[in-house]
């Protein structure tokens, strides 16, 4: 319980949760947003800012709608969203198989656990530089570093949820005479799951860093190319109308993986 | 003996609020007089508000219906006049024994030496020599439950809340624990209400037991549990078993109300 | 003779050490083979050798500390005010209704968003050099540190607020002397959780800017195909890295000694 005294009591009283409709809910929520959107504008318009450094909201948004038009927008997206999800893709499937390997079969255990163990500190973001030399400044590169950096969260959520598999529920398994194998799919994998979606929110946030990032740095086209060349180009206003892009996709990426998951699992249950 | 009355309840409800549904009633026109130096024990089944009466008279929760006046003052907030003891101990695991008891007086007016000396002297009288430099990590159930009571007898408070004071403990340290809170108090002679659900403990140290009834929490009656409590065979004797039978068959009723209320 | 017995008793005191460290000795082993081996080109997978050889190149040139010096500034600089910040940002959260309800929703949209599609606007807005890196490294490190506070302070059980509150403690006093202490272990986490966010944010920031730093150079050597110089950056940052964790985790069980025994 955390109440925090006699005054928080009254507080609650002042906001008490039966007066707001339920569809004012969300809106009451998010509003300061719509504040710092408003202020964005006006602070802009009213020259409080340079108009250079932070272009009017309205201008951005309209530079958006030009980038979405001509379609640089969306190539610059498709080619960014193939390369996170195919990386992430590999990167669960994999992963995930690892994980649920490792707290299976304790030789694989032994080999990896250490591994993941060693890699696990250190900045995936290093490995930029590596998959650059050896795949270029193309989808390969990026695919790749997604691979690789992605695949540590989903391998510790599975392993640690695999292990934490209810020991009776596999022992009457294996009575019943189910494989090695197919008590790992009836078994430990639903247990596992949970904790393994877990890594792969991890995963999916990562994805979208490691993305960004790369593309910033070393590529020719996607989302965090065009931003660079519309900065270097002087479009300000475009240039903010994809950084905003790239920022409410992560965002929007992260809550639809919730509601997907929320959904999923109440139907399991 | 006893003085006059210290503490006066008159006519309070408590609703209890949760984030989300309907508000319940939690506590219902409780009125009850409390005497100056009285031990009395509130007791009643889960759910019947024991305990939010206490942190209404504590001044942790806001009394909206009714009031209540500790020497003739209305509650209006916590105070080191009315000190608490919680049934999870509620010590600050950072702080050493000594640090906990220190705590309470380091917020009155008291020169450096005095305070050691005090915050010495309860210790000891919880028995707990030694132990001053101890985490509470590194303490047992039982001697928890004497460093909060010795934290809060330090600060010398007027009345004594305990809610469920010994519910945390095992039965043998249970009893042991509320001999040495009966000596205490004769040492001290402070204002004590105390919460359990425990008739046999109730019994044993109040002067009063108030009975409640299931929620809405009310006072259903109040018995006078006056025994030798030097006398070590004191729970043997005729008197004081017919005594438990007679609350045991007073709350037995409102446990089963409680219960019914749970499954319709 | 002798000297074989104490060749034999140094090896039985090694032998734990070696036992946790094969792991990584058997990966060194088998990073040399297969580089050697032939299966793959000195340029894919260069020996660990020669990058060993190269470290040491680096280092005797002055160039290794002066890189990791400076990517190392970068980061804690960001990570300081970041822990700066979440702190004040989280207790106003806690304590006040307004700031919780402005902020709450820029936290929880600005969590999940790649921060780093922002680094062109801070350059905008700050230039090329130090400030703007250390900005951009602060602004992702601030968010596990808010939401920590925030998460610890809540979480700190009514009851202990409520003993201190019944001792006296006025609000700053509660703020400071027990909200932030119970909510330590958290708000350590937090800290524990940013510091690598802080580090990969200074080394990519160096690579998309050039300049100085472990990241830069590691870049310049992708460019100039210098696959030794780009692996021994892996190898140097993921020492680095190891270290402070390490560094931070013995930090972290210096200041929760009292919580060493409750096994937190």
């Amino acid at each position: 319980m955390t109440d925090a005294g006699a005054t928080d009591a009254k507080a609650a009283k002042a906001i008490s949760p039966g007066k707001i409709p339920e569809l004012m809910k969300p809106l009451l929520r998010y509003a300061p947003l719509l504040i710092l959107a408003l202020a964005w504008e006006a602070s802009s318009r009213l020259g409080l800012v340079s108009s250079l450094a932070l272009p009017p909201l309205s201008e951005v948004a309209a530079a958006w709608v030009d980038l979405a038009r001509s379609g640089e927008l969306e190539s610059a997206a498709a080619a960014s969203l193939y390369r996170g999800g195919a990386g992430l893709a590999l990167a669960v499937i994999v992963g995930g198989a690892l994980g649920i390997g490792m707290a299976s079969w304790r030789p694989l255990n032994l080999m990896l656990g250490p591994l993941v163990e060693l890699f696990y500190p250190m900045p995936k973001s290093a490995l930029i530089p590596v998959t650059v030399l050896w795949l270029g400044f193309g989808d390969g590169s990026k695919i790749l570093l997604i691979f690789l950096g992605c695949m540590l969260p989903v391998t510790i959520g599975a392993y640690n949820g695999a292990r934490g598999s209810d020991r009776l529920l596999m022992w009457s398994a294996r009575s019943m005479g189910a494989s090695r194998l197919r008590m790992i799919w009836d078994v430990v994998m639903p247990s596992a799951l949970p904790e393994m979606l877990n890594g792969v929110r991890t995963a999916l946030a990562l994805s979208f860093i490691l993305l960004v990032s790369s593309e910033l740095i070393a590529a020719r086209q996607g989302l965090g190319y065009l931003i660079g060349s519309l900065g270097a180009d002087g479009s300000y206003e475009a240039m903010f109308a994809v950084v905003l892009t790239v920022a409410m996709l992560g965002f929007i990426a992260d809550r639809v993986y919730l509601a997907v998951v929320a959904r999923a699992m109440r139907w399991r249950q | 003996m006893n003085g006059p009355a210290q503490i006066v309840i008159e006519d309070v409800c408590h609703y209890y609020r949760p984030p989300v549904g309907r508000e319940v009633l939690a506590l219902e026109n409780i009125s009850l007089e409390v005497r100056e130096r009285e031990f009395l024990a509130l007791l009643g089944p889960s759910g019947c508000g024991k305990s939010t009466l206490l942190y209404l008279i504590g001044g942790f929760l806001p009394t909206e219906t009714g009031k209540i006046l500790v020497d003739g003052k209305p509650v209006r907030g916590p105070g080191p006049d009315r000190g608490i003891v919680f049934q999870h101990f509620a010590l600050f695991p950072w702080k050493t024994v000594r640090k906990n008891v220190l705590y309470g007086l380091e917020r009155q007016s008291l020169p450096r030496a005095e305070r050691e000396a005090r915050a010495q002297a309860f210790i000891d009288l919880v028995g707990l020599t030694g132990f001053e430099d101890s985490y509470p990590s590194q303490l047992s159930g039982g001697m928890k439950q004497r460093t909060a009571i010795a934290r809060t007898l330090a600060f010398d408070p007027r009345t004594l809340l305990m809610d469920e004071p010994f519910g945390a403990l095992d039965a043998q340290t249970r009893s042991l624990m509320q001999a040495e809170l009966l000596s205490i108090w004769e040492k001290t002679r402070k204002t004590v209400i105390f919460v359990t659900h425990d008739v046999h403990e109730a019994v044993y140290l109040a002067e009063r037991v108030a009975v409640m009834s299931a929620r809405p929490g009310r006072i259903k009656t109040i018995v006078e549990t006056r025994f030798d409590k030097t006398d070590p065979e004191v729970h043997r004797t005729k008197a004081f078993v017919d005594k438990v039978e007679e609350v045991w068959s007073l709350v037995r009723e409102e446990a089963i109300k409680a219960q019914q209320k749970k499954s319709p | 003779m002798k000297a074989l017995s104490a060749i034999g008793r140094a090896l039985a005191r090694a032998g734990p050490i070696v036992l946790r460290a094969s792991p990584i000795l058997a990966l060194c082993a088998a990073w040399e083979i297969f580089a050697r081996s032939g299966a793959v080109t000195p340029f894919m997978l260069p020996p660990l050798s020669d990058v060993l050889a190269r470290i040491y190149d680096d280092a005797v040139g002055g160039d290794l500390f002066l890189n990791t010096g400076v990517t190392l500034y970068r980061a804690l600089a960001g990570f300081f005010i970041a822990v700066a910040a979440g702190l004040a940002l989280g207790m106003a959260m806690s304590r006040n209704a307004l700031a919780r309800w402005f902020f709450d929703p820029i936290i929880s949209v600005g969590f999940p968003m790649p921060k780093i599609a922002f680094l062109p606007v801070v350059i905008l807005w700050l230039g090329l050099y130090d400030v703007s890196k250390i900005t951009m490294i602060a602004v992702d490190a601030v968010f596990p540190v808010v939401t920590a506070v925030i998460a610890g302070i809540q979480g700190v059980e009514k009851e202990l607020v409520w003993s201190a509150r019944n001792m006296g403690a006025k609000d700053r006093e509660l703020l400071w002397q027990i909200l932030l202490p119970a909510a330590l272990p958290q708000i350590l986490t937090g800290m524990q959780v940013a510091f690598p966010i802080a580090l990969i944010v200074a080394v990519v920031v160096e690579m998309a800017m050039g300049g100085y730093g472990l990241g830069a150079a590691m870049m310049q050597a992708s460019r100039f195909a210098d696959s030794r110089g780009v692996f021994a950056g892996i190898v140097e940052i993921a020492v680095v890295g190891y270290v402070l964790v390490k560094l931070m985790a013995m930090g972290r069980r210096r200041m929760l000694l009292w919580h060493a025994e409750a096994g937190a």
